[in-house]
């Protein structure tokens, strides 16, 4: 069992404060879920995560040690990956060499890499895409891809940021099947932002809620659910997409 | 879909591309051979002088997606160790008398100087590229013209072993094409090699998305400088075997001129392509060796035509921004020679054009 945590997080951009004192944990083979609207401050804490942003306060730790002061390629090659909004494939390379480059990046030889890539192609269910070029993919694909490509090396924990945007009712579906056996199957700890709460609360073990770099509200989906806070950040806030959106997933889910 | 049957394939898949590239260089080597003229001899040397030095900026450049202005610097550094280390002791002492004892009693072949010449480069670059490579764009791009910059200053400048801005001469001459052409292949190979190997393909995906290699775990300076030392060492030895096609070096034979035609070739022929590196010479090179043909006149039957001079420099800059007005990406854009005869791109069927690297699939 490993676990990743958030200790009393803060990061403060020229004045904003993007994040205060936000704390999070996630364990392995959890499905933790992160909302909020618009400019809560989600993937500022990804990159806290992930390396890519210093805290100006607090720490986060793996398994009780800090990560602070790791580039992002040292904190991936300690388990810890990441997909980004809107994807960003590599993409003038093949699909099956997108997932390479991870293998590489954590140190494999190609051969042994690509042996990987093909398994976990296949994995995530996208092999036949193996020498389509990444930049002339569906969306839909995308994702796929970029999943795959962060579950190379099988990392300790996944942090997803927005990875059912712009996908069909079905295609979420399918997604969340996939996020599920992430985390039974590989027993890997996944951290879910998604603005298709729907998603979140229908896959989440854990929901936290940051409005305005603060947290809201944690809790297991019913709490959430049933929070008066939750659904006041969203309205006060939001931009108009997410109400529906909220709405929605409230109504499915309840 | 039936998937590539072993997991070593990169290597077979794409071997194609420096194959071909080197039989296109043996054809111009046989040609020089066939033709036996001295001048034409001395082109084709020239010419696989320039495929080593451009095929050593793609290795860096065309991978990592940095435009270097200073990898001449490199060249120059070759140029000197070939000085250094073949011309005679009697002539070294009186020439570069700050030479340390055994330096000056050395006396090695042109090949062992191209290696020395290449192994010199390759260590100034892992020195500059320490820290070099932390940078990125333009701040890059200006450091390595600073490093250009500096290289030619201090050889301009340290009398006692580079005899400043004087020529060095008695480096001993080698005239025959073969030596050229085994480097040139060599350093085609080295390049290709390079590309597929796991720091090659590491580079070339932080050249496409840096932020997304660093998340897969790619350490990006890491495999910059691994790119930097080996183009450096390409460089060096390309620039030990020029000494050693005219006999003498100059603090500026290694300057902004070679620079200049250089990039120019690798932008002509396609950045991201070691076949572009490879095309981009020889059109040029072959552009240039025809316009000077045509300035020094051509007898027509009974009167000659001769272009007025300075028309070679405004013909080729012409050429070039046309090519680059119609092909922006250069004339190979991202992809390789794999002998296909290029095809329409088919909806759906990845055509040459968007296939990437020597990686790029071959099934
Ligand atoms: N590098 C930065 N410099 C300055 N401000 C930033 C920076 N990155 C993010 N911010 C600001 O921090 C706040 C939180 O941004 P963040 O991207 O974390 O929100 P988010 O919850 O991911 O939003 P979204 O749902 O739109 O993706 C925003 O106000 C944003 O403008
Ligand atoms: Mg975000």
């Amino acid at each position: 069992m490993s676990d990743l945590r958030a200790d009393k997080v803060s990061v403060a951009f020229a004045g904003l404060k993007a994040l205060s004192d936000v704390d999070l944990s996630v364990a392995s083979g959890q499905i933790v879920g992160l909302i909020g609207p618009n400019g809560a401050g989600k993937t500022t804490l990804v990159n806290v995560l992930t390396g890519f942003q210093a805290a100006t306060e607090g720490a986060v730790r793996l398994d009780g040690q800090p990560l602070s002061g790791l580039k992002p390629h040292e904190v991936r090659r300690r388990g810890i990956a990441r997909t980004f909004q809107g994807g960003r494939l590599f993409r003038d390379l093949a699909v099956i060499d997108n997932l390479e480059v991870t293998g590489v990046g954590l140190g494999q030889s190609r051969a042994a890499a690509l042996a990987e890539a093909e398994a976990m192609l296949d994995w995530v269910g996208i092999a036949p895409l193996a020498d389509r070029i990444a930049g002339t993919l569906p969306y839909t694909d995308e994702r796929r891809v970029a999943i795959g490509r962060a579950l190379m090396g099988r990392p300790k924990f996944l942090l997803l940021d927005e990875p059912a945007a712009g996908m069909s009712a079905a295609e979420a579906q399918d997604l969340s099947a996939l996020i599920r056996r992430i985390a039974g199957e590989m027993g890997c700890g996944v951290l879910l932002i998604e603005h298709n709460v729907g998603l979140v609360l229908g896959l989440c073990d854990h929901i936290v809620v940051l409005d305005s770099g603060a947290t809201i509200e944690t809790g297991p989906p019913a709490a959430i659910r049933a929070s008066e806070k939750v659904r006041h950040a969203y309205m006060g806030t939001a931009a108009e997409t997410d109400l529906p959106v909220l709405e929605a997933g409230l109504e499915v889910e309840a | 879909m039936a998937r590539r049957p072993s997991t070593a394939s990169v290597a077979r898949r794409t071997i194609v591309t420096p194959v071909l590239l080197s039989v296109l260089l043996v054809i111009f080597a046989l040609a020089a051979w066939a033709a036996g003229s001295r001048p034409f001899n001395q082109t084709v040397i020239d010419i696989f002088l320039q495929v080593i030095f451009v095929v050593g900026l793609y290795t860096f450049i065309g991978n990592s997606g940095v435009i270097s202005f200073g990898h001449v610097a490199f060249a120059c550094l070759g140029g000197y160790v070939a000085a250094w280390t073949t011309i005679k002791p009697m002539m070294k002492s009186s020439a570069m008398p700050g030479l340390p004892d055994w330096l000056m009693q050395m006396e090695i072949p042109f090949w062992a100087a191209a290696i020395a010449g290449a192994g010199f480069a390759a260590f100034w670059a892992l020195v500059f590229g320490a820290v070099l490579m932390r940078l990125s764009g333009i701040a890059a791009s200006i450091a390595t013209f600073a490093m250009l910059a500096m290289v030619n200053s201090i050889y301009s400048n340290w009398d006692s072993v580079t005899a400043a801005t004087s020529s060095v001469v008695g480096i001993p001459i080698v005239r025959t094409v073969w030596p050229y052409l085994v480097a040139a292949v060599l350093s085609v190979f080295a390049a290709w090699a390079f590309s597929i190997s796991r720091h090659g393909l590491a580079l070339r995906a932080a050249r496409d998305e840096p932020t997304a290699a660093a998340a897969s775990g790619v350490d990006i300076p890491r495999v910059r400088l691994v790119a930097f030392v080996l183009s450096g060492a390409i460089m060096g030895a390309g620039g030990a075997l020029y000494a050693h096609s005219i006999g003498l070096v100059t603090p500026d034979t290694f300057y902004l001129g070679l620079t200049f035609t250089t990039l120019s070739m690798l932008v002509v022929g396609g950045m991201g392509s070691l076949s572009g590196a490879v095309i981009g010479v020889l059109i040029l090179s072959s552009l240039i060796q025809i316009l000077r043909w045509l300035e020094a006149g051509v007898a027509i039957g009974e009167s000659s035509f001769a272009l007025p001079g300075g028309v070679q420099e405004i013909a080729l800059g012409v050429v070039m921004i046309l090519i680059l007005m119609f092909r922006p990406a250069g004339i190979m854009g991202n992809s390789e020679w794999t002998g296909r005869l290029p095809r329409f791109a088919k909806p759906g069927a990845p055509g040459p054009d968007n296939r990437s690297q020597p990686t790029g699939d071959q099934t």
